[in-house]
């Protein structure tokens, strides 16, 4: 802790934009679900089941079926029953729209992947 | 008669002026002859010359591979997903199944959201997937292009074929059958140079030109030649030339 109370993480985050790092507290707290969401700015307009959208992914059905059910709990994804299936697609609303695009933007700097990384090392203080 | 037009030199004077409205048309080829770059032309075209919307429905590739070999031809596909134009929906033949037969479902919403009346469905081979049986197949297919129809959308569906050069295996005729138009992409070797031929085998309710034309892909996209000449057998892979089957015919050795 330094003389402000901080600690490394809370130093590291202090000049991040305020609304992503409240998205990165809320939301993303694994890689899986920060390559999800990169996945669905990258194909806005996927509709696919958890079992297809990991193959797209390059991962594993078991390691994406609970973030994909959490990051629609949080409003990113959308989540739909069509017949016996369940189907992900990225929300319409157009706010959380912009704070993706903010998000994935703003990790295509260094400095705030970095910090982001450790974020989710570290884990939600 | 009214006609959608693909926009592709060449290709919509073949089809007496353009797919009929509202129509499946059913594009088949080996990789890399031209059928995704048809399919784009078809839907980039409606969205500048006619201001029709479309819907690119793909099974295989990413979206982001479709937005960089569409910028290759000068179209700016995000462009026209940002002017709600264009969407590049990504998905599998099992929820778009599923998602067509549901009153409000997924596709349903996107046509209406875009105004679209055109759709590129690649590829079609991707329903071979949900290995059903034949029969089961074959209803799937066609409640799929069938409810394309209802949605008034002019479909163009790819179609793979594995055989690279030479004759190709026999296809599906279920395929065939349920579409209203049939056009072919081949690869054909004409002395030790590999080309590509384009062949309208079958256009319902329509004449149509029967030739068998030369095709290649520019900085444009799609171009259809004039006819080869002096060549038969072109479909085969290896054209002969007709001065040699007529030899072969018709002198003594």
């Amino acid at each position: 802790m330094d003389e402000l109370g901080m600690d490394l993480t809370g130093r590291l985050m202090a000049d991040m934009d305020p609304r992503l790092l409240e998205f990165l507290r809320t939301t993303i707290d694994s890689f899986v679900k920060w390559d999800l969401i990169r996945f669905f700015y990258e194909n806005p307009y996927t509709t696919d089941t958890a079992r297809n959208i990991a193959r797209y992914a390059g991962r594993t059905d078991e390691a994406i079926r609970k973030d994909l059910a959490e990051l629609a709990d949080n409003g990113v994804l959308e989540e739909n029953q069509l017949g016996d299936m369940t189907v992900y697609s990225l929300t319409g609303d157009p706010e959380m729209r912009e704070l993706l695009d903010d998000f994935v933007e703003a990790s295509d700097d260094r400095e705030f992947r970095v910090k982001a990384i450790y974020h989710i090392i570290r884990g939600n203080p | 008669m009214k006609r959608v037009k693909t926009g592709i030199p060449g290709l919509d004077d073949m089809l007496m002026g353009g797919f009929l409205p509202k129509s499946a048309n059913l594009v088949e080829g080996a990789p890399g002859t031209g059928k995704t770059t048809l399919g784009m032309q078809f839907i980039y075209h409606g969205i500048v010359a006619y201001d029709e919307p479309g819907l690119i429905l793909t099974f295989e590739e990413f979206p982001q591979q479709y937005y960089r070999d569409a910028e290759s031809f000068g179209w700016d596909f995000r462009q026209l997903e940002r002017n709600d134009q264009l969407r590049v929906v990504m998905t599998s033949p099992e929820v778009s199944k599923a998602g067509l037969e549901e009153v409000g479902g997924r596709i349903e919403q996107l046509v209406r959201e875009i105004g679209a009346k055109r759709i590129l469905v690649d590829s079609l081979s991707h329903f071979e997937r949900l290995r059903e049986k034949p029969s089961e197949l074959r209803r799937t297919t066609y409640g799929f292009v069938n409810s394309l129809k209802r949605e008034g959308l002019t479909a163009v569906l790819t179609r793979e074929s594995l055989a690279l050069l030479g004759d190709a295996e026999a296809s599906d005729d279920t395929f065939a059958f349920m579409v209203d138009s049939y056009i072919l992409l081949r690869y054909v070797e004409i002395e030790s140079v590999v080309r590509k031929a384009l062949l309208v085998l079958k256009m319902r309710g329509s004449d149509h030109d029967k030739g068998i034309r030369q095709c290649e892909i520019t900085s444009r996209g799609l171009e259809v030649l004039s006819p080869f000449e002096g060549r038969e057998g072109i479909m085969s892979g290896s054209p002969r030339r007709m001065v040699d089957s007529f030899v072969q015919a018709f002198v003594k050795r």
